[in-house]
């Protein structure tokens, strides 16, 4: 997983290490032309200076300054933007591990190494924040747990909410699912057949019904069987499309979920960034699922749009088999993107 | 955020404007904005670098032209080298053909599929479809639906499990038709078996076409994926989907790159018609954010096959309700106003959201109210009084709020129109005037 991403950074890793590593090196002859013109000023005192200078060259502190790594940085930015973090998410990066770098006193013994894969490090987990543990969640909830399903059209919400309920009945909880795709053709029969071949209640009206009626009934049909956990899938939307958002919004007040979870696909680019915080501000989310990961993906969008809305991750979709989701875990992610031993 | 990148380009590009000679820190400072608008158009890292240094070189070495300044002779720089990215739109002839699909999962394939048998079929082509998606459950249901929908035979079977041998099953009862579409099953690059079987497909369907659908969504990612699939089947035609997002389609330029084929269709929103034949000038024009005329001619052309709708008329400001009447009749045809207004060459204006706002069931209640009025009524909408509403709610069986509501949105566009008037003759056009007429409005 993320294999591209993990190459490319141990490559700025090191190159970011060299650029210190190469200032360690060039820095002892600095304090030596700084002794020298201020040996004659105090000649009756030169025993002393030479320890001051051996002092200074030993157990000097160095300051890395932003020309040092400049070049490295530029090379970090193109990383992130070869691996799809949208551009402003790169530039916050960027500026996050500048401001950890630029200033820090590090030993001449100390490892060029750890600075810099520790600010790496604290820069991505800032960015990816805590993962969400559903089953927990759902425990701790009074039930049944509405769970609504939202993003654009083709990101995979309908074979997610299979994956999910699948998830979630292997953790002992009961699910129906609610088809509120009224719209697409053939979306009523996809989430009817992925419904039937899991053993998943299925709550469904006609192609063009009003999809908040389809959930409600969902919602009722959950009350009164005692089911743990309501699954919504929805149609797929554009956050352009005035009156399919505020269509959305009905939903959201018809059936009043818990969690909103929005839905996007691993491979998309800038746009994640886009519609993530479209989505987020007209109808909210809650967590985040990462769909389509295993198409060789450089996982940028996960850090894009964790970064653009900051809610957690809940899972990420990895093939197209029922089993093929993974909760998220942020640490986990970022000990294999950087490496481990960090 | 690309309308910030698009306006600081255009500052820099200002830069350029008074100088006597290139300016070496001015074409630096136009470069490093471009770089920065196209990645966040998701075109290629490495194209965005290799078009950046061509860029340079030949603004700087390149002696400037007679009778062009500076800035023009840069531009012109910029925009030739942004289309030889695009290399040549991709040929489509209307004569017997087999077009197979091909895709990453959710790029939108079957509603494509749908689409581009709309498109030969109005061009008079005999069309039939195949499901070759014997894996998602739905699909078959899907294209079926859709097929219907415009009296174009789909063939398939929902319970099939081998996509090689509905195809050729397919392929038998679809003979006697012209131009034949093979929807297949969505995959990607690290899937040897489905790239396999769509190996196999291409052999069994001796298809004249191999399109690749791409997500105008689809990152870095696109240049990857596209090359696999092209050393699978040699895909000749790109596709790209979604255009009526805010995505730029830039990871589009990287299969066109890829493959060395060109854009076939831009697909832009949810209905069978929302199809457009690539245009690349105009979909450069559309990523620096400088419009995109050409497109907007082709549809108000075929538009005006129903609607006659006037656009030249419109954009000197004498819009009155008829012309509005005409403006909804064409609207099925032309698509919606924003998809018109972001073709119009008037760069990063951005207009209030509330011009959009007409969903497709209003326009139809607009359009029986108009039914209803006189034709005094519809060349001066001014004479609406209060019993005139009454009688037009009347006649249109709905109430006179809803007359009210027409007349307001008559009033929007119209406003909206005589601010483009301005702009259109170079004119002293405020576009802090228009934004503060709007937000009255609402």
């Amino acid at each position: 997983m993320f294999s591209g991403l993990k190459e490319r950074l141990q490559a700025v890793r090191n190159r970011l290490g060299g650029s210190i590593g190469a200032v360690a090196e060039a820095a002892p002859p600095a304090p030596a032309e700084q002794a020298a013109p201020s040996t004659p000023a105090t000649p009756q005192k030169s025993p002393t200076l030479a320890d001051k200078v051996k002092i200074l060259i030993i157990d000097r502190e160095l300051v890395v300054s932003a020309k040092d790594i400049a070049e490295a940085l530029d090379e970090l930015e193109m990383t992130l933007l070869e691996s799809d973090v949208a551009l402003p998410v790169t530039d916050a990066i960027i500026a996050n591990v500048r401001t950890s770098l630029v200033g820090k006193h590090r030993k001449i013994g100390e490892s060029v190494d750890a600075l810099v894969v520790g600010a790496l490090k604290s820069a991505l987990l800032n960015v990816l924040g805590k993962g969400f543990d559903l089953p927990a969640y759902i425990r701790a909830h009074e039930r049944p747990v509405k769970i609504l399903f939202t993003g654009v059209n083709g990101t995979g919400k309908t074979t997610t909410v299979a994956k999910i309920g699948a998830y979630l009945k292997k953790q002992g909880f009961s699910v129906v699912i609610g088809a509120g795709d009224t719209f697409r053709a053939g979306a009523i029969e996809q989430i009817g057949v992925h419904a039937e071949r899991l053993g998943i209640k299925i709550i469904e009206h006609q192609t063009g019904a009003d999809p908040s009626a389809v959930l409600f009934d969902t919602v009722q049909y959950a009350v009164s069987h005692k089911t743990d956990v309501v699954l919504a899938d929805t149609a797929g939307r554009f956050h352009t499309k005035a009156n399919l958002m505020s269509q959305l919004d009905k939903i959201r007040r018809v059936m009043k979920p818990d969690l909103i979870v929005y839905v996007d696909e691993a491979v998309a680019g800038n746009d994640a960034v886009v519609r993530a915080a479209e989505f987020d501000r007209t109808v909210g989310a809650d967590a985040i699922v990462l769909t389509k990961v295993d198409m060789d993906s450089r996982g940028g969008a996960a850090i894009s749009i964790a970064h653009t809305i900051g809610k957690p991750l809940l899972f990420l979709g990895t093939g197209q088999e029922y089993e093929d989701i993974i909760p998220f875990d942020p640490d986990a992610v970022v000990e294999e993107l950087l490496g481990c031993g960090a | 955020m690309m309308d910030t990148l698009s306006s600081s380009l255009k500052d820099a590009l200002k830069k350029l404007a008074g100088k006597a000679v290139v300016d070496r820190a001015a074409v630096d400072e136009l470069v490093k904005n471009l770089q920065r608008a196209l990645l966040s158009a998701d075109v290629n890292v490495k194209l965005v670098m290799e078009l950046s240094k061509a860029i340079r070189t030949r603004s700087l070495d390149e002696e400037l032209p007679k009778n062009t300044n500076v800035r023009e002779h840069v531009l012109r720089i910029v925009y030739q080298e942004l289309v030889r990215l695009v290399y040549a739109t991709a040929d489509v002839k209307l004569e017997p053909q087999v077009i197979l699909m091909a895709g990453l999962q959710g790029s939108g394939k079957t509603t494509t599929t749908a689409k581009i048998a709309r498109y030969f079929q109005k061009k008079g082509m005999k069309v039939g479809v195949i499901c070759a998606d014997t894996f998602r459950p739905g699909a078959y249901d899907q294209l079926s639906t859709l097929c219907a929908k415009i009296n174009v035979p789909c063939f398939g079977d929902p319970k099939a499990t081998d996509a090689r041998k509905i195809v050729k099953e397919g392929l038998a009862a679809t003979k006697d038709l012209e131009v034949i579409i093979v929807d297949t099953q969505g995959r990607h690059a690290l899937e040897p078996d489905l790239i396999q079987e769509i190996i196999d497909l291409n052999v069994i369907t001796k298809a004249n076409h191999r399109w690749l659908v791409i997500d105008a969504a689809l990152g870095q990612q696109a240049s990857e994926q596209a090359k696999r699939f092209h050393e699978a089947i040699g895909i000749d035609g790109v596709i790209i989907t979604k255009m009526d997002g805010t995505a730029k389609g830039g990871g589009a330029l990287s299969a066109v790159a890829e493959t060395k084929s060109g854009i076939v269709f831009i697909g832009a929103g949810e209905t069978i018609e929302n199809l457009e034949r690539f245009d690349a000038n105009g979909f450069i024009s559309r990523l620096l954010g400088m419009g995109d005329l050409q497109a907007l001619m082709e549809k108000a052309q075929e538009a005006q096959m129903g609607g006659e709708m006037d656009m030249e008329a419109m954009m000197k400001g004498h819009f009155t309700l008829r012309d509005m009447y005409k403006q909804l009749e064409a609207l099925n045809k032309m698509g919606p106003l924003k998809q018109i207004m972001n073709m119009l060459p008037i760069g990063n204006m951005q207009l209030p959201e509330g011009v959009y706002d007409v969903t497709s069931t209003k326009m139809v209640r607009y359009r029986i109210l108009m039914d209803s009025m006189t034709p005094k009524e519809l060349d001066d909408p001014g004479l609406i009084n209060s019993s005139r509403m009454q009688r037009i709610a009347r006649g249109a069986g709905g109430t006179p709020e809803e007359v009210r509501e027409l007349l307001k949105y008559y009033k929007m566009m119209h406003k909206t129109l005589k601010g483009l008037k301005g702009m259109g003759s170079g004119g002293k056009f405020n576009m802090q005037r228009l934004m503060k007429r709007f937000s009255g409005m609402q």
